[in-house]
């Protein structure tokens, strides 16, 4: 196996998943590239994760499911699968804290794990009848008399065509066509006060407006269905989900808002997607195979800003923990909560930040310092493998420290600047001499710090 | 005590549900005491006003009865706080063992609270270590059992904590186990039941560890198991697992024929009531007056079930902060009283 196609798996399992540790990747670039996109766009060909055993720790219901998420995003080996859940509640942002209702969150969750690979046409429907959205943007308020147009213009704004490519009276149809999309009271959990059960989608046929509607110049008696019918067969749909991928796969785009002044850095790859879009019903799997398999996509390692979701599973991965359970998640929920991610919280209906966006002075300390936190421990598998293979090579010089880490850690391309300052450190220690035993701890120590400097690194921060 | 030759069953009404958020926090286990004091081993616990510990002591009036085992704020977390708690019980000295899944120590207490110290230390495989400790139980000598779950094995030691014998090994032939959880130890009738929770089976042995039988196989009908977790015997030898991923219990005779099941029939405890009474906005009663009140009283991320000398079925319902309790009705019968098995099934009674 070439170090090109290496790097080239190295990327598509950064993408496509959360990364994988060195080994992971000796053992998936067996394969050739084709075939793990293949792979990664088949989940169900690929184990499950073990339930029981997640649950068996983490728990059940609503206060382990959280925690078991974590669990599965990291170590699920339906990589793709897992990426898409986060996609899609990028796009169809929904908050916990309007609500507090964690069943329905669970179960929004759960609905973009099991449709967010099929057609887009199956997925709006689903969003439209799933209580924790029609909560989120008030649907439930949305009625025959009283129109609430909220969900409407974000389903259109948001969701699936961006501003510009709609009318005011195309969101009044919309919101029409959506009244009686509401959901069934859950049963309040005494102990907490909040939802403690799962709510229903229910359809209210005497708060739906049964009238004519106008809708992207089509009318008729239209219902939340037709409204989604006519939506995926817009180009801007397409051009719509194209642009979000591109922006969430291969490399950072604008703000959404600006989507209709500011055009794609790549039209080309837009076109690509979009006429995978249309040959293909609006699957999202045909455009994700389009995707990993461009050039376009090859071409753009580590020209994306690492989500601080990325970043910490990105040393999760690193240093091999949790791959069975244990304590120690919640921590990390906060932290990217600190720099700007709370999942399940997003800062506004539009989501989260794109790109450059995630880094201010705050953020990127504490993205830097969260980073080396997690590696403070010289025996966690993750660094006692780097530490058994270069242990191999006997003696060890500077250069070989910095450079064997950083091939260990992130193969990336490394400044000449920050290898320098790399090399500084490694220097100041000498040669690592592994054959003498009395200096095993030290030169643990060594390997440790080399790690927790290249995480620390600028480069270490793109994806 | 010796067992009935056969049992007519009359039922196994509920009883009541005791516990609320503020008591019983993601209660894991119990322990009965003789007396009926009950002690939860609860996932929870907070510090504020009315502040509860882990194991919190209650009874079937569902009173405060106290708590204890508080998280040490000035200890790293391994000293004294429960993270994953798995189970307790209580010998007949009144010494209480619990055991906590993210640790490899089990944790001593006196039923005042008195901690006594700790069973164990740093994750391993050797006599006296443990990976993940689950199920407990003890015996009539107080010989303490642990179900070593990660080691796959079970270890007993002796009432001052020696390490006597241990038995088990990976895997799925009988005597020996898959992570297994619950454990419980008849000494009178030589029995030991183990749930082999990823086996999905109850495994019986004598004391010697003389494999007997066992019964359940993986799905949800009747007698099978999603993993198994809590296993109880009560004093008609009645087998009762706590079946996790089916939530529900099931209820097995002493040789292990499916009987029956119990999916939770809670009502609103004690404690609750006066939540809902006191701290419930009109909103909040609105709410609840519009749901569907049905999947309340179903049990919810249970894992452990266990059956006091009185009779009495507790079952922790852990995601719903309670306790569920029945209570067995049945009448022994004599050999007299009812023909010994039949060998074909029959249509005509008389």
């Amino acid at each position: 196996m070439s170090e090109r196609d290496l790097s080239l798996h190295a990327h598509l399992l950064r993408r496509a998943g959360f990364g994988a540790r060195i080994d992971e990747l000796e053992k998936i670039s067996k394969k050739p590239y084709e075939q793990v996109v293949v792979d990664l766009l088949n989940p169900e060909s690929q184990p499950d994760i073990e339930w029981d055993i997640t649950q068996r720790y983490y728990s059940t219901g609503n206060h382990g499911w959280n925690t078991s998420w974590w669990h599965r995003m990291l170590n699920s080996e339906r990589r793709l699968q897992e990426k898409m859940v986060i996609f899609w509640h990028y796009i169809f942002a929904t908050g916990l804290s309007k609500d507090g209702a964690s069943p329905s969150h669970y179960d929004q969750i759960e609905m973009f794990r099991k449709y967010g690979m099929g057609d887009l046409r199956t997925l709006l429907i689903k969003l439209s009848q799933d209580p924790a959205m029609i909560f989120w943007l008030d649907n439930n308020e949305n009625l025959k008399d009283e129109l609430n147009e909220n969900y409407g213009r974000e389903l259109l704004e948001l969701f699936s065509m961006g501003v510009g490519n709609y009318t005011e009276g195309d969101v009044k149809g919309a919101a029409q066509a959506f009244t009686g999309w509401t959901f069934s009271t859950p049963l309040l959990e005494i102990a907490t006060k909040d939802q403690g059960y799962s709510a229903g989608f229910v359809y209210d046929a005497t708060q739906h407006n049964d009238g004519e509607k106008a809708f992207l110049g089509h009318n008729g008696k239209f219902n939340g269905e037709d409204i989604v019918d006519i939506i995926v067969k817009q180009p801007a749909t397409a051009r719509f989900i194209a642009r979000q991928m591109y922006a969430f796969f291969v490399a950072d785009e604008p703000a959404v808002a600006a989507w209709n002044e500011i055009p794609p850095q790549d039209p080309k790859a837009i076109e690509a997607l979009e006429e995978a879009y249309f040959k293909s019903d609006g699957n999202i799997t045909a455009m994700l195979r389009v995707l990993f398999n461009s050039d376009f996509f090859k071409d753009a390692k580590f020209k994306r800003v690492k989500t601080p979701l990325e970043l910490v599973m990105g040393v999760y991965k690193l240093t091999a923990e949790h791959q069975f359970p244990s304590p120690g998640y919640p921590d990390r929920r906060a932290a990217i909560h600190q720099m700007g991610q709370g999942l399940l919280n997003p800062l506004t209906v539009e989501g989260w930040p794109r790109g450059m966006g995630w880094i201010d002075g705050g953020t990127l300390n504490n993205r830097v310092n969260s980073a080396v936190d997690m590696i403070d421990d010289a025996n966690t598998p993750g660094v006692k493998m780097i530490v058994s293979r270069l242990s191999k090579l006997g003696k060890v010089t500077p250069e070989q420290l910095v450079d064997k880490c950083i091939e260990f850690v992130a193969p990336a391309p490394i400044r000449s600047e920050t290898r320098k300052g790399l090399l500084q450190y490694a220097e100041s220690g000498g040669v690592l001499d592994f054959t003498d035993p009395s200096k095993k701890k030290e030169n643990e120590a060594r390997v440790l710090r080399t790690v927790q400097l290249i995480v620390a690194t600028r480069e270490y921060q793109f994806v | 005590m010796t067992r009935p030759y056969a049992v007519l069953r009359a039922g196994y009404p509920y009883v009541k549900t005791i516990g609320a958020r503020s008591r019983t926090i993601m209660p894991a286990d119990v322990a009965i005491a003789d007396d009926g004091t009950i002690y939860a081993l609860c996932q929870g616990s907070h510090y504020g006003k009315g502040k509860s510990g882990p194991i919190y002591i209650t009874n079937i009036n569902d009173e405060n009865l106290g708590s204890f085992a508080w998280r040490n704020l000035e200890l790293p977390v391994k000293h004294c706080e429960y993270l994953w708690p798995c189970q307790i019980v209580l010998d007949s000295r009144g010494i209480l063992y619990a055991s906590d899944q993210a640790v490899s120590f089990l944790q001593m207490y006196t039923r005042d609270g008195h901690y006594l110290g700790r069973k164990g230390g740093e994750e391993g495989s050797e006599p006296g270590e443990f990976n993940r400790p689950s199920g407990l139980a003890v015996d009539a000598e107080d010989n303490l059992y642990v179900v070593d779950s990660l080691n796959h094995r079970i270890q007993k030691f002796d009432k001052d904590g020696r390490f006597i014998s241990m038995f088990g090994e990976f895997g799925s032939e009988p005597g020996q186990f898959n992570m297994p959880w619950g454990i419980h130890v008849d000494s009178e009738h030589d029995e030991i039941y183990v749930a082999d929770w990823r086996n999905d089976r109850v495994q019986v042995f004598d004391t010697n560890w003389e494999f007997q039988f066992q019964f359940g196989e993986s799905g949800s009908g009747k007698g099978q198991f999603r993993r198994p977790t809590g296993v109880a015997v009560d004093k008609d030898g009645d087998i009762y697992v706590c079946d996790w991923g089916n939530k529900r219990v099931q209820l097995f005779d002493r040789k292990g024929k499916y009987l029956m099941q119990f999916l939770g029939d809670a009502t609103i405890s004690k404690l609750q009531l006066e939540q809902m009474l006191n701290r419930l906005s009109a909103k909040q009663r609105r709410i609840r007056e519009e749901a569907d009140l049905e999947q309340e009283k179903f049990f919810e991320g249970i894992k452990s079930v266990r059956v006091g000398k009185d009779g009495l079925m507790y079952v922790p319902d852990f995601e719903h902060y309670r306790i569920q309790i029945y209570k067995k009705e049945s009448y022994p019968l004599t050999e007299q009283q009812i023909l010994p098995p039949l060998k074909v099934p029959t249509l005509n009674p008389n």
